[in-house]
């Protein structure tokens, strides 16, 4: 471990997606000291991956891009990205926590983001960005429009060549980096850790990850993300343009068999979304989404949902029991239809997306005696009117680490969050 | 069709419990292995039971092509237990097929049964145990009058099972000469092959059922047939009756062990939720198993003029009695005959066009 630095803030946000931000903009506009701690080489979260947010199909790098960019020119707001929080712990006069920078293999403050390195590099990967659909190399940019743009070097994949190394006008690359520890003072802090979705092989009915047409419902935003792997819509196995396409509501949410039986708040809403985006780029597919119940609950969701009908996307009250292939990998859902008399039924799809729920993305938060409730989500005390709060004083959370929701909500929450911070740092005895 | 929604409260009665909280995704049905086009279930027959249709249910033969796997219940969204609901609509049917209404009286007041079960065997015991004439002939003219009660039993269940399936809905007798729809049948009865079909087989509950079944019905005809005669004949370790009372009855001790023990563990949804007189059951079975062992090993080490033999014998003849004439014709006994009968009937239905 190399060097060791310390920082005081006002407040240590940790996690940088969308409420990330919002919050780390909010408290910075009034005045005040931020840290933002990334773990991933850039900042911008799940919600710079998507491709459009429902119920406007806004864009969602339209959205996301500014307030990246505004973060990170932000005066009062400094970010650390490709830094783990180890741990973070609660003292008298605030909170202390324990940072991990780790090795972009790069001179960040030589760099001028000229991607030669990139060029160079001879060994390609799976992209993570792209959630295993498309490739990048060993030493890449995390994506085009991702904040810092600075390349990381895949340490265990680089066969140490040197080809980025000779490259490099500004002879930056550094195989020799080590881990940095980072010490942070903070009087508050916010927890924005989001989401991960279910895993694919949560179910042992739905084909355990096996089965190369069902992808998830984050790799259909990439398919359909203008700046996706394809730039179009492929599926998987073939490359082939799909006729059929269907979607499996609540595969990963709503079934105490894999452990989740709560509602993810979203599925619904964006599957709708991506049918509704599918059916404008590949307006000759058959589109059906297999529903329990459509759970259209925002404002605008249900006219959202009802333009979804009139457009023709097929919506079929059955929940998919399960998931197979045949020889060509076009994929067989075994459903009971309610429609045309009740009876067991094999249907066929060129290529199926899994409507997965959204999960916490980490079992324990830093050491902090957070109260968690039964499903991993920080648990407030407080949910109806102050959802921020976390019952430690100066700890407050946003977004879904809080539990499922969409993006306005995250937004709003991030805001209360950010406000509770200020409130905090405003009245509270600390020096 | 008036929906009748209190036909569900009634169901429940039989052990079905949460079922309405069912909001019909049908996952159920879509994942069980034994569900088909012309037999689909459990979210047809829940819906059948939430609207009240209590004409499709008793007309319906998917409550016995259901083998209880648990697979609807391990994945229902809802946690509305449809395995469990089809048990108890087996449980419904049978007291519904049941021309003396004894059946639904015991399912709703289990405790009756199990007092009259007792009281039979106690009344009957003490009744052998100061006999003083020849207990054998006496035993002889009890065994010899089973058959007819169980048969009559049998007959007038066999009958309303087929009237309410097949006659009131083609409003004629139908009959099937069809060798492969009695071949299919036979095997079916025999081998129970239905419990292979299940995603992951649960190849304990098939032995153990299996076991139970081929050691009873085999206990049935040993002693329906009268042939043993504990106080008379001393047996040896190789007579044929022997092996046949030594197979019988570990059969039954063996499964009945197994599927007591499961009952009380409750790993697998099959046996997590037990009506009590699901234990009647089992622990009658149970006890006709150990008596029968106990009084034939007895006669074979101490002879039949030996007083132990004598108590042992008057003992297995008390619980037989109870069986007979309380557990038999009131309980899910009579699904032996039910499920191949079901399967009979439904290539019948199939080569009638009979839907």
């Amino acid at each position: 471990m190399n060097g060791k630095t310390e920082h005081n803030c006002d407040t240590l946000i940790v996690g940088s997606g969308i409420a990330g931000m919002q919050a780390a903009l909010d408290i910075g506009d009034a005045g005040f000291n931020v840290i933002m701690v990334e773990k991933s080489p850039s900042i911008g979260g799940k919600m710079i991956s998507l491709s459009k947010v429902f119920p406007t199909l806004d864009c969602a790098s339209c959205i996301t891009t500014p307030k990246m960019a505004a973060s990170s020119h932000h005066p009062r707001v400094q970010m650390m990205t490709y830094t783990e929080v180890k741990n973070i712990s609660k003292k008298a006069d605030g909170f202390e926590a324990l940072l991990i920078k780790k090795p972009r293999f790069v001179i960040e403050s030589e760099c001028i983001s000229c991607r030669k390195c990139e060029e160079a590099c001879p060994v390609y990967l799976e992209d993570e960005f792209e959630y295993g659909l498309g490739v990048k190399k060993a030493i890449s940019i995390p994506f085009t429009n991702a904040i810092p743009q600075f390349p990381v070097l895949d340490e265990e994949k680089c066969i140490r060549c040197g080809a980025c190394a000779r490259v490099c006008p500004k002879d930056c690359i550094d195989y020799l980096q080590k881990p940095e520890e980072i010490t942070v003072k903070a009087k508050s802090v916010i927890i924005a850790t989001g989401y991960e979705i279910t895993p694919m092989d949560a179910k042992k009915e739905y084909g355990e990850n096996k089965l190369i047409n069902v992808i998830s419902s984050l790799q259909a935003e990439r398919l359909l993300a203008p700046h996706g792997p394809y730039g179009k819509v492929l599926r998987p196995s073939d490359g082939k343009i799909p006729d059929s396409i269907a979607y499996v509501q609540c595969a990963g949410s709503r079934d105490e068999s894999i452990g989740v039986p709560y509602c993810s708040r979203v599925c619904c809403m964006y599957a709708i979304k991506q049918a509704m985006l599918l059916s404008g780029s590949l307006p000759l597919s058959e589109i059906t989404i297999y529903y329990m119940d459509i759970r259209a609950f925002g404002k605008g969701y249900e006219q959202f949902y009802n333009q979804a009908r009139a457009m023709g996307i097929n919506f079929v009250k059955a929940k998919v029991a399960k998931i197979s292939e045949d020889s060509q990998h076009n994929v067989i859902l075994r459903i009971d239809r309610q429609e045309e008399g009740s009876k067991p039924q094999e249907v066929k799809h060129d290529l199926v997306v899994l409507s997965q729920g959204l999960i916490p993305s980490r079992k324990e938060f830093f050491g902090l005696d957070v109260k968690l409730n039964e499903y991993g989500f920080i648990d407030s005390p407080a949910k109806t009117f102050s959802p921020a709060l976390t019952g430690i004083d100066g700890l407050f959370v946003a977004g879904v680490a809080s539990g499922p929701k969409d993006i306005p909500d995250t937004i709003m929450e991030a805001g209360s969050a950010a406000m509770e911070a200020l409130n905090y740092l405003k009245t509270a005895k600390i020096s | 069709m008036k929906v009748n929604t209190k036909f569900i409260k009634e169901v429940k009665k039989y052990g079905a419990f949460d079922i309405s909280a069912c909001f019909n995704c049908g996952n159920c049905t879509a994942v069980c292995p034994l569900s088909a086009e012309d037999v689909s279930f459990p979210r047809k027959m829940i819906r059948y039971a939430q609207v009240g249709a209590e004409k499709e249910i008793e007309a319906s033969l998917e409550p016995w092509m259901c083998y209880y796997c648990g697979e609807c219940s391990d994945t229902c969204p809802r946690q509305a237990y449809p395995g469990e609901f089809m048990m108890s609509l087996r449980r419904y049917l049978i007291s519904k097929y049941d021309v003396t209404g004894i059946s639904a009286f015991f399912y709703k007041f289990p405790w009756v049964q199990n007092l009259l079960t007792i009281a039979i065997f106690a009344v009957s015991l003490i009744f052998f145990l100061s006999y003083t004439g020849d207990f054998q002939e006496l035993a002889e003219k009890i065994e010899m009058a089973f058959p007819a009660y169980v048969t009559l039993a049998i007959i007038a269940y066999v009958f309303m099972f087929y009237k309410k399936t097949i006659m009131d809905k083609a409003g004629k007798m139908l009959i099937s000469f069809d060798f492969k729809n009695i071949w299919e049948t036979l095997i079916h009865g025999l081998t129970q092959k239905n419990f292979s079909s299940c995603s992951d087989t649960d190849w304990t509950r098939w032995i153990a059922h299996l076991l139970v079944m081929s050691g009873y019905t085999l206990t049935l005809i040993i002693s329906n047939l009268h042939l043993l005669e504990p106080l008379r004949i001393h047996y040896g370790l190789f007579d044929i009756s022997t092996l046949l009372v030594f197979y019988a009855t570990f059969a039954i001790l063996a499964g009945g062990f197994v599927m007591m023990f499961r009952r009380v563990v409750k790993q697998v949804q099959s046996s997590s939720f037990s009506h009590s007189t699901d234990w009647l059951f089992v622990v009658m079975l149970f006890l006709i198993g150990l008596s029968t062992f106990a009084t034939h090993t007895a006669n074979m080490a101490l002879g039949p003029d030996s007083d132990t033999v004598s108590i042992l014998y008057k003992f297995n003849i008390a619980v037989e009695m109870a069986w007979i004439v309380i557990v038999v014709p009131f309980t899910k006994w009579i699904h032996i005959f039910f499920r191949p009968m079901a399967i009979y009937l439904r290539n019948l239905k199939k080569e009638k066009q009979l839907v």
